[in-house]
């Protein structure tokens, strides 16, 4: 019983995070219908960023978080100035290869500059275990399910009452009247995929503070995917419903299966549910099943 | 097709032809003399990589079908070739099958577990395809590393090398030969495949898969049979690979190496037959010009960092794609076209 608490709440928290890190997806594809596969490596480069900073270059975390922030920002600009903005109006087939591209050259990148394979965040969160009836669960999974929670209802009012935050909702709604009325989509493209780099930075510190910086980050931002593709592309209702389940699947799966199967079967349930979700139900829970017509 | 002034085209067959003009014989012959000769005056290192470029041109060519013609993004294809190598490997090294018939089966093994990935490709396409086969790397890459009575797991497996009758092809000479004729076997199926009604299906299934469909094209058939036939020539090319290293080990087929597979084919020009044979050569070429530079770079400057080997291959690759996606999308295939036209009209441009 206290197993099961145990894996019910840390697959809930870890499925926040996945669910934040999809968010990030959701957002780039609702204002501009680019498919990002690029997230595993903007998570992974976000979080050895952030541990270059803290530990290599020794800032204290109220120097090194904001840091981060701005360089996935600057990332986030980057990438949509120079490979995005120039493939508008290009093929499916292009926009998603060219951010395998980026995913790349990411991966090389984090490679180049930092060629250890492992690397530990400073603790930022307090140690002492919380005890939730039978369970034990260590703080950082509450703390990172919390910030999730608290990031999701920030965007939330964002999309809700900023200025920005509607022009963003419009264009993915409809993006010649959006232009018609003098909002300019190209901004509005950059701006989702700042908040796409910031929100996967911050999914990747949290996740590397729990598990620590490896290349397994990839994977996770991978994992995400599947959060996306239960949830439905276009919703962020989905990805908040889709992550926990996702993060439950896999920790219990990870939890019961592995007897059975053997290790690791953790590690691919989330692709296997894509599979699944594929074959039954492909837009997803709350996706817009899309209609076409010649 | 722009031809040479004075070619016409007198009867069907003529027209047909891949091979029109005198000048056209000379070079293919020029290429094949070139090709069959080149063991007696490269050495091993070189056939190496040569063996290595025909295996990646067969496994490049099966990834052009499923996204060039047909238009279905398979990010998998490592995954599927990991299938072909796995199976040569267990039928001709543990059940002691002969090295051909190993071969078709790991064609046709790959091929299948393809068509399995590939069913969902029948109601959704693009983004949501693009994920399915991500997924099926990762499902096929941790089958492997965790069926080990089979598979060998992570320690890995021992592949025998090829052999036909009682001729066994263990020097590098004997296996670029190997190599070349299947790949030259491949091309030419390429070419053909992609002139005749299922090339053309598999074209009108990527331009407008609606409209397709109206016409009478048979959406599910033909966008499966464009994963059969992708990932048979994957497992093709797998299964070769395997003889070639003699060891299997999954680290080869990763999702790193399905990207880089896809880069290939939009390097070299998607939907040709000519793209993913000089994607292929790009490609490797240019891992072998880093291989060679990088450790002189780090020699002559000491204060590069130390995972400067290891970093710069996939920034290169990754940069080149975003490059030719963003400068030239119709990739290699369609310069060499702009070449040939101009070579033509010289020195008149009209």
């Amino acid at each position: 019983m206290a197993e099961l608490l145990q894996y019910t709440i840390t697959g809930i928290a870890v499925g926040m995070i996945y669910a934040l890190i999809a968010l990030g997806f959701a957002l780039v594809w609702k204002s501009s219908s680019v498919a990002n596969l690029a997230l595993g490596q903007l998570v992974l480069i976000s979080s050895w960023f952030t541990y270059g900073m803290l530990v290599q270059a020794k800032f204290p975390l109220w120097i090194g978080f904001p840091l981060t922030i701005l360089f996935a920002l600057f990332l986030g600009w980057m990438i949509e100035r120079f490979t995005l903005r120039p493939l508008i109006a290009q093929p499916i087939l292009s926009l998603i290869t060219v951010t395998l591209g980026v995913a790349y050259f990411l991966e090389g990148l984090v490679t180049f500059v930092w060629p250890v394979s492992v690397g530990a965040l400073p603790r930022f969160f307090p140690q002492e275990p919380i005890y939730i009836g039978p369970a034990v669960v260590s703080q950082e999974y509450v703390w990172a399910a919390g910030i999730s929670l608290l990031l999701f209802g920030l965007l939330s009012l964002f999309f809700k009452y900023h200025r920005m935050g509607i022009a963003m909702r419009a264009t993915a709604d409809d993006q010649l009247a959006v232009q018609a009325c003098a909002i300019p989509v190209t901004s509005v493209f950059s701006t989702s995929w700042m908040f796409a780099c910031v929100v996967a930075a911050i999914g990747g510190v949290l996740i590397s503070s729990i598990g620590g910086v490896t290349f397994g980050l990839v994977e996770t931002g991978l994992k995400s995917f599947s959060v996306v593709i239960l949830g439905g592309l276009d919703s962020f209702v989905g990805c908040i419903v889709a992550g926990p389940i996702i993060g439950l699947a896999e920790n219990l799966g990870g939890g019961y299966l592995t007897q059975f199967i053997g290790p690791g079967i953790k590690d691919i349930i989330p692709f296997i549910i894509i599979i699944i979700v594929m074959v039954i139900k492909p837009y997803g829970l709350f996706g817009e099943t899309r209609i076409e017509r010649i | 097709m722009d031809l040479p002034c004075g070619t016409r085209n007198y009867d069907y067959a003529r027209d047909m032809a891949v091979l029109r003009t005198k000048t056209h014989w000379m070079l293919f012959i020029g290429l094949l003399a070139v090709v069959f000769t080149a063991p007696l005056y490269w050495s091993n290192y070189w056939l190496g990589v040569a063996n290595l470029i025909g295996i990646t041109i067969i496994a490049a060519i099966g990834l052009n079908i499923l996204i060039g013609y047909c238009g279905q993004l398979s990010i998998g294809h490592a995954g599927f070739m990991a299938i072909g190598a796995y199976t040569t490997a267990v039928l001709t090294g543990k059940l002691g099958f002969p090295f051909l018939g190993g071969l078709i089966c790991s064609g046709f093994t790959a091929g299948f577990i393809g068509l399995i990935f590939g069913l969902p490709s029948v109601r959704v396409k693009g983004f949501y395809l693009a994920i399915t086969t991500i997924a099926a790397q990762f499902i096929i890459i941790w089958v492997i590393n965790h069926w080990a009575p089979v598979t060998g797991g992570f320690v890995g497996l021992k592949v025998p090398y090829a052999s036909i009758g009682d001729f066994i092809f263990r020097s590098k000479a004997s296996q670029f030969y190997l190599i070349m004729v299947i790949a030259a076997l491949c091309i030419l199926f390429d070419k053909n495949l992609a002139r005749g009604r299922i090339g053309r299906a598999f074209i009108a299934v990527r331009d407008n898969d609606l409209a397709a469909e109206v016409m009478g094209i048979n959406l599910a058939y033909y966008k499966l049979l464009a994963f059969f036939i992708g990932c048979f020539l994957a497992g093709i090319a797998g299964a070769l690979f395997a003889h070639w290293v003699g060891f299997l080990n999954a680290e080869s087929f990763t999702l790193s190496d399905s990207i880089l597979y896809i880069g290939m084919v939009i390097i070299g020009g998607l939907g040709t037959t000519l793209g993913p044979v000089l994607g292929a050569i790009l490609i490797r070429l240019l891992q072998q010009g880093i291989m060679y530079i990088s450790p002189l770079l780090e020699g002559t400057f000491p204060t590069l960092p130390a995972g400067f080997t290891t970093g710069i291959g996939p920034m290169v690759f990754g940069l080149v794609i975003i490059l030719f996606l963003v400068f030239e999308p119709r990739g290699l295939a369609h310069r060499w076209m702009l070449f040939k036209a101009a070579y033509r009209l010289w020195p008149f441009s009209y």
